[in-house]
């Protein structure tokens, strides 16, 4: 993993010369005559398809694009998606994730405490050193509104609302609701999402990008404003973010049990509550969560000991 | 070892349910109960999924229950608080809905409570100085580590869970 980074970052870096800035138009740009030539070669020889770098892995990029039907038009969507967005550099993820984040900000500011939003980077930096995701400078917020809500976006920035930090009760809770997120990042769901989703639209204006505060070839490409927040994960994810969320939260010596007490605390609210409609549109039902979760863990922490922190635990005033 | 927790049907649910509220609780997989919260001791009988259960005490990862006369610790993760059934959109759920509309002066008070919605979201402009904001609040891996020496945590190693095999057609979502 370590290894196939530092080739994608090779081989990035000679797309982008010399510059400090990646230049993410240029790169789709790159990428999409790529693509288009492979097409064209691809018939009499599949074997000499042009990668991006020699000893790149046979991972997910290559294997993903080359399954798909013949195309009917000159460039499929979703195959292009795939070929463009196989993988991304620290510095796209980073990119993509900055502008996700500087839009949902749009819609919900921080809250002003310097102390709440230190102590939560505090406890979320050291779960997410137990990730392994080392090339990542790691975002924590909170935001100020009284819904009930926790968000992940790629390259490191991991938001909890107000409305669910106020229902925490110690640090292995926000530590294992900071797991979870983290582990959306670590395991890059947003940018499977991405790579999923029709690109045809970002790729016209993406050449003339100039990065300054708001990213306008990554703009097009997540669509209006933070709305990806909004369309949520594929249930599996959630899943898989609770199993590995858990694990961080223990690694970093907490209880396992802060993740499931959280989750335990939302199964027992009322559904038709406002705080909690987004919440439940995009994340399967805690119950749901829960009954997954256990299956997966049974007796496997019967051993684990861990810390609850609750005196340390900051409170809102 | 008998299965002494029958699954309740939905009638008796809800008088229990307006009863005991807060401790309510419903059995999310088929599981021991024990004397104590620990998985060596004593098996003092067994819960089945579905049953309803109150819920009497919490500790680490076990909650003890009762149904009837019977009581015992089982893991938290058998058990999910509130009286929803093993699904999401259960019979607390109901309950909920209903007492909201019934109840004039609680409709104002969750409405008043604004969440986020996707509109909110999809209008969304770029906030710069927010972002900047979060910057400031920044943590380093050095500061992270000293703060969690402080309080005594350490990195243990603890392997990753496995991915369960995939459940059986039934999910407990669409039973209700």
């Amino acid at each position: 993993m370590k290894i196939k980074l530092m080739v994608l970052a090779v081989s990035l870096a000679s797309f982008s010369g010399m510059s400090a800035g990646l230049d993410l138009g240029k790169l789709l740009e790159e990428r999409i005559k790529q693509e288009l030539n492979k097409d064209k070669q691809s018939q009499p020889a599949p074997a000499q398809q042009p990668a991006p770098s020699p000893t790149q892995a046979p991972a997910t990029a290559q294997d993903a694009a080359a399954p798909p039907p013949p195309a009917k038009q000159k460039i499929d969507a979703r195959q292009l998606g795939f070929a463009l967005f196989g993988d991304y550099s620290p510095e796209e993820e980073m990119r993509i994730g900055k502008q996700i984040s500087g839009n949902l900000l749009g819609a919900v500011p921080l809250v002003r405490d310097d102390k709440l939003q230190r102590y939560v980077n505090l406890v979320g930096n050291w779960v997410a050193l137990q990730s392994g995701r080392k090339d990542i400078a790691w975002h924590f917020g909170v935001l100020d509104t009284e819904d009930i809500n926790a968000f992940a976006a790629p390259g490191g920035y991991v938001f909890v609302t107000k409305g669910l930090y106020r229902r925490l009760t110690n640090e292995a809770e926000l530590a294992g609701v900071l797991g979870h997120e983290i582990a959306h990042v670590s395991q890059k769901h947003h940018l499977k999402v991405l790579k999923q989703s029709s690109l045809i639209g970002a790729l016209g204006q993406a050449a003339s990008s100039k990065a300054k505060g708001s990213d306008q070839a990554v703009q097009n490409l997540i669509g209006n404003g933070a709305e990806i927040m909004a369309r949520g994960l594929d249930k599996n994810a959630e899943f898989e973010a609770d199993r590995i969320g858990v694990v961080y939260a223990a690694r970093a010596g907490y209880t396992p049990w802060g993740l499931p007490e959280v989750l335990q605390d939302m199964a027992g609210l009322p559904a038709k509550d406002n705080r909690t409609s987004l919440l439940y549109k995009t994340h399967p039902h805690p119950a749901e969560r829960l009954a997954a979760l256990g299956e997966a863990v049974d007796g496997r922490f019967d051993a684990v000991r861990g810390k609850e922190l609750a005196d340390r635990f900051y409170r809102i005033r | 070892m008998k299965n002494f927790l029958i699954p309740l049907t939905a009638l008796t649910l809800c008088v229990s349910a307006a009863s005991a509220w807060a401790a309510s609780g419903t059995v999310l997989r088929n599981d021991k109960l024990y004397s104590q919260p620990s998985a060596t001791s004593t098996v003092t009988g067994s819960a089945a999924k579905g049953a309803s259960v109150n819920i009497l005490a919490k500790q680490g990862g076990w909650l003890r229950v009762s149904s009837g006369k019977t009581t015992g610790w089982i893991r938290l993760l058998s058990v999910r608080a509130g009286a929803g059934g093993i699904g999401g959109a259960g019979l607390g759920d109901v309950v909920g809905a209903a007492t909201t509309k019934s109840d004039p002066s609680r409709v104002v008070a969750v409405a008043g409570l604004r969440g986020l919605n996707d509109e909110e979201l999809k209008q969304a402009k770029f906030n710069g100085d927010e972002l900047a904001r979060l910057d400031n609040w920044a943590a380093t891996t050095a500061q992270a580590r000293s703060f969690a020496g402080q309080s005594g945590l350490a990195a243990v190693n603890v392997p990753g869970l496995p991915e369960p095999r995939p459940q059986q057609a039934s999910s407990p979502w669409e039973n209700n």
